[in-house]
């Protein structure tokens, strides 16, 4: 009963952030210095003026702005998200088209890249300032301060231009129709835009692993359990994997949307077609009703992460259990 | 930890498979052609996909050709008007009503037949679609037979005409609002797949009324520049637009192309003199030095535009003397010399001199100085902007550079130049830009300009029944030998160069005649591809 009040607790603080969200999305995109006719109409492309009041007219721009956001949050209310302006389709038709593209792709990097990094940062801790561990960290530091689509970008030079193992980007082959393609040929297709993800969120955990380590191995009851004798393989599962897992599950949870940014620039390197290049094609079209919907799903996302983050905690850790309730 | 260990072996085992699986390369069109045979696919990378799909109603195809969908007429390499679903057109007198008479052997490629009604579908579906597709002339259609259509005109406008080349025909009998992701149409292509965000798999239509194209499968892959670029160098593609920052990379077997455009950049020079006066929103109107023509025509004279374009486009460029550079509209009397000594006397003669010895002229007090505004990010605009400005000093005049965002630009163009560029194959570009009744308005005319005598003669051209005679008074609007708005005549703008647009095209093939390009860098050389070859 406690949990599900808990539950609860959370939720109706996921509803109260999606509407700050979609009060502050509406307000800054309304208020950008990017003219959507403009952008949509493009340069060079002679539309007479009675046009250009059409497609104004169309896109509900002739309406105040406060009459906007009414019309739009009513018609969410009923569930609807609206029309996309560019796509011209139904907004949820256009995300859920796209989303499993960039769900595949954030999932196996967000998996991948917490077991990796995790299992790195008990190495460096284990072994610290070793060569090996001076190699892992120099590693790690080096793709922190790496943008991400520069790691795409030497990906594709390494190992399509040169080596001509992986394809240069999308998720299906070239000039084949759909049914003469096979699941091997997409998951070969997502190994170099995942990896790439992978690699830049892998020392985020690391780092932070190595140094809640290197904190266990010195703390007094590591000392005393190697006094007793207890042997390493105990000592790795009972003192330093339980004091360690928890904070390295909280930091890859918490960079979710770190994950979602990075996911954006990886789809535009690969020309891999997700929620990424979709949220880039909204915000500089202009198209409201698809930026706050994507946005919308966005901070869900999120804060599901977090949430999920907070409820492995009280499942692991009984002393926030018993905080919490 | 265990179930770690389990799950890190099991993605190496699935990548090393993966690996394995693809090597023999079954997954992708191989570039290998045997020798007694010639290749008669393509792959490109041409820029970006249309968003609302492959429908001529939302504006697919205005850029280049539809592909997929044929139009009633369209524009040949020399940007003349021939019949492609319609043999002829006829137009009354008073220019208002235009009859289309249709061929009547051309197909949908589901083998329905093309007639006078999907014309008029396709039309008035357009005309409500409140998008690109601008069909506010058009007052109504209707089919006077299976294969005749009639149009009626709310107003006389003869360049209409190149509206109507490019708006595919789409089938009345299967369009629905999914139409655009599965389009059907009597195109010279036959629509075969769409993978959103990434590629277009078009074939051959083999039942085509016209030429059957030579290539039998294209692959059309949309990507940004420099993945494309990488993408060309692993071989995997035939065609591919770059840009000229891009463009000292050597590929090997492919050749850098470069297309002649319309793409034009100039400057806009109030014409008008700033009395206070504000628009309706309430920014400034009007300049006092550019409202002086000595200044605007010592500009187009004084800035040497072959090396703003050695400068700033690496060379890919040609200058620039109107908005509408070598099409069939253009005059071409109205090609200067650059000619400094020529704009210094100028300005000598109309008593902007330099007395004070501070390098700027000055007349009546009044410094030769302003601002000169572009769209912040645009690097070659930057470029041109700071080129101008650099070459303006010799002249002495003194230009002060301003990158904004459009929204500040919205408020400023009126009282401010701003670099600017346009570039539609439409000579309705001509009357929007300079036409008394968009004085003020919008992009088209910030510098108020407005001439009775140019006015009359884009009139008569739009009233024109013929294209020739159409052409010959465009050219007059430009230049009658007494007026126009070219350097000649009154010089609003300062046209500076035509971008060109650059193509990375595979060694053997042949893209044919291409007509002068719009603005849009990207679909435009497709345009004619049903005529392109491989050259063994």
């Amino acid at each position: 009963m406690n949990i599900f009040k808990y539950i609860m607790f959370n939720f109706s603080r996921m509803i109260i952030l999606i509407i700050l969200v979609c009060i502050v999305t509406f307000t800054l995109v309304v208020n950008s210095p990017i003219d959507p006719i403009r952008q949509y109409i493009g340069e060079g492309n002679t539309v007479s003026i009675e046009q250009r009041g059409e497609i104004e007219k169309y896109w509900g721009l002739d309406e105040s702005k406060i009459d906007r956001f009414i019309n739009w949050s009513s018609n969410l209310l009923k569930g609807d998200l609206g029309e996309s302006l560019i796509f011209r389709k139904s907004v949820i038709s256009v995300i859920s088209e796209r989303a499993i593209n960039s769900l595949f792709l954030m999932v196996s990097a967000f998996i991948l890249s917490g077991m990796v990094g995790y299992i790195l940062g008990l190495i460096m801790g284990k072994y610290r300032d070793s060569l090996l561990d001076k190699i892992i960290k120099s590693i790690c530091i080096t793709f922190t301060a790496t943008p991400t689509f520069w790691v795409g970008i030497l990906m594709l030079i390494i190992f399509s231009v040169k080596l001509k193992i992986f394809p240069i980007g999308f998720s299906v082959p070239i000039g084949i129709t759909t049914d003469n393609i096979n699941i091997l040929e997409k998951i070969h297709h997502a190994i170099l835009p995942i990896i790439t993800l992978t690699l830049v969120f892998v020392p985020n955990v690391a780092m932070h692993t190595r140094s809640k380590t290197i904190e266990v191995l010195q703390s007094d009851y590591v000392l005393f359990a190697i006094a007793k004798g207890e042997s390493e393989k105990s000592i790795l599962k009972n003192h330093i994997f339980k004091n360690t897992v928890l904070p390295a599950v909280t930091i890859q949870f918490g960079s979710f949307s770190e994950i979602f940014g990075g996911s954006v620039l990886a789809e535009s390197v690969f020309s891999y077609p997700g929620l990424g290049s979709t949220v880039v094609q909204a915000g500089l079209g202009g198209d409201i009703p698809l930026l706050l919907g994507t946005t919308i799903i966005t901070a869900i996302f999120v804060f599901m992460g977090n949430f999920i983050a907070d409820i492995l905690h009280m499942a692991m850790n009984p002393m926030i259990r018993e905080e919490k309730v | 930890m265990k179930k770690n260990y389990l799950l890190l072996i099991l993605s190496i085992v699935i990548m090393l498979l993966s690996v394995t699986s693809c090597s023999n390369d079954s997954g992708d069109l191989t570039n290998v052609v045997n020798e007694n045979e010639t290749k008669d696919t393509i792959v490109m990378a041409i820029g970006s996909e249309p968003d609302e799909g492959f429908n001529p109603i939302y504006g697919w195809g205005r850029y280049g050709s539809p592909l997929i969908q044929s139009t009633l007429v369209e524009t040949n390499a020399n940007m003349e008007i021939v019949g492609d679903l319609a043999t002829d057109y006829t137009i009354s007198d008073d220019s208002l009503t235009w009859t289309f008479n249709l061929r009547e052997n051309a197909y949908f490629t589901d083998g329905e037949l093309v007639t006078a009604d999907d014309v008029v579908f396709t039309y008035e579906k357009a005309k409500e679609s409140n998008s690109i597709v601008d069909l506010t002339v058009l007052e109504s259609i209707k089919a006077v037979d299976e294969f005749t259509v009639q149009m009626k005109l709310s107003r006389p406008e003869s360049a209409f005409i190149y509206s109507i080349s490019k708006t595919g025909i789409v089938p009345e009998h299967v369009y629905d609002n999914e139409y655009g992701e599965k389009p059907i149409g009597s195109g010279p292509f036959k629509f075969v797949q769409w993978d959103k965000g990434q590629q277009l798999i078009l074939e051959a239509n083999e039942e085509y009324y016209g030429n059957i194209p030579e290539m039998k499968k294209v692959v059309i892959l949309f990507m940004e520049e420099d993945a494309a670029l990488i993408a060309a160098q692993t071989g995997t593609l035939d065609v591919a637009m770059t840009v000229p920052s891009m463009s000292s990379v050597e590929i090997e077997g492919m050749n850098l192309y470069s297309a002649d455009t319309i793409d034009n950049r100039g400057i806009t020079l109030p014409v008008v003199s700033n009395e206070g006066k504000t628009t309706s929103e309430g920014y400034p109107i009007g300049n006092d030095v550019t409202s002086d023509i000595a200044i605007r025509r010592a500009l187009s004279y004084g800035l040497d535009r072959n090396k703003m374009i050695e400068d700033v486009l690496s060379g890919y460029g040609v200058p620039a003397y109107t908005e509408a550079d070598n099409m069939p509209w253009f005059n071409e009397d109205c090609i200067i010399e650059y000619d400094i000594e020529n704009a210094k006397s100028i300005l000598e003669e109309t008593g902007w001199i330099d007395s004070d010895n501070d390098g700027i002229r000055e007349k009546d007090g009044l410094k030769a100085e302003f601002s000169l505004i572009y769209a912040a990010g645009d690097s070659v605009r930057q470029g041109l902007a700071l080129s101008a400005s650099n070459q303006a000093k010799d002249l002495g005049i003194s230009i002060k550079v301003e990158g904004l965002s459009w929204d500040e630009i919205d408020k400023r163009m009126f009282r401010d130049p701003v670099l600017m560029g346009w570039g539609d194959q439409t000579p309705m570009e001509t009357y929007m830009l300079y036409h008394s009744s968009n004085k003020g308005v919008d992009y088209y005319n910030p510098e108020n300009y407005s001439n009775e005598i140019v006015d009359k003669y884009m009139e008569q051209a739009l009233e024109a029944t013929d294209s020739q005679i159409a052409n010959e008074l465009w050219k007059k609007a430009q230049w009658d030998g007494k007026t126009g708005t070219s350097t000649l005549g009154d010089s609003p703008w300062v046209w500076l160069v035509n971008i060109d647009h650059l193509y990375y095209v595979k060694e053997g093939l042949d893209v044919g005649q291409q007509k002068i390009h719009p603005h849009g860098h990207a679909w435009p050389l497709a345009a004619n591809l049903r005529d392109w070859k491989w050259i063994k």
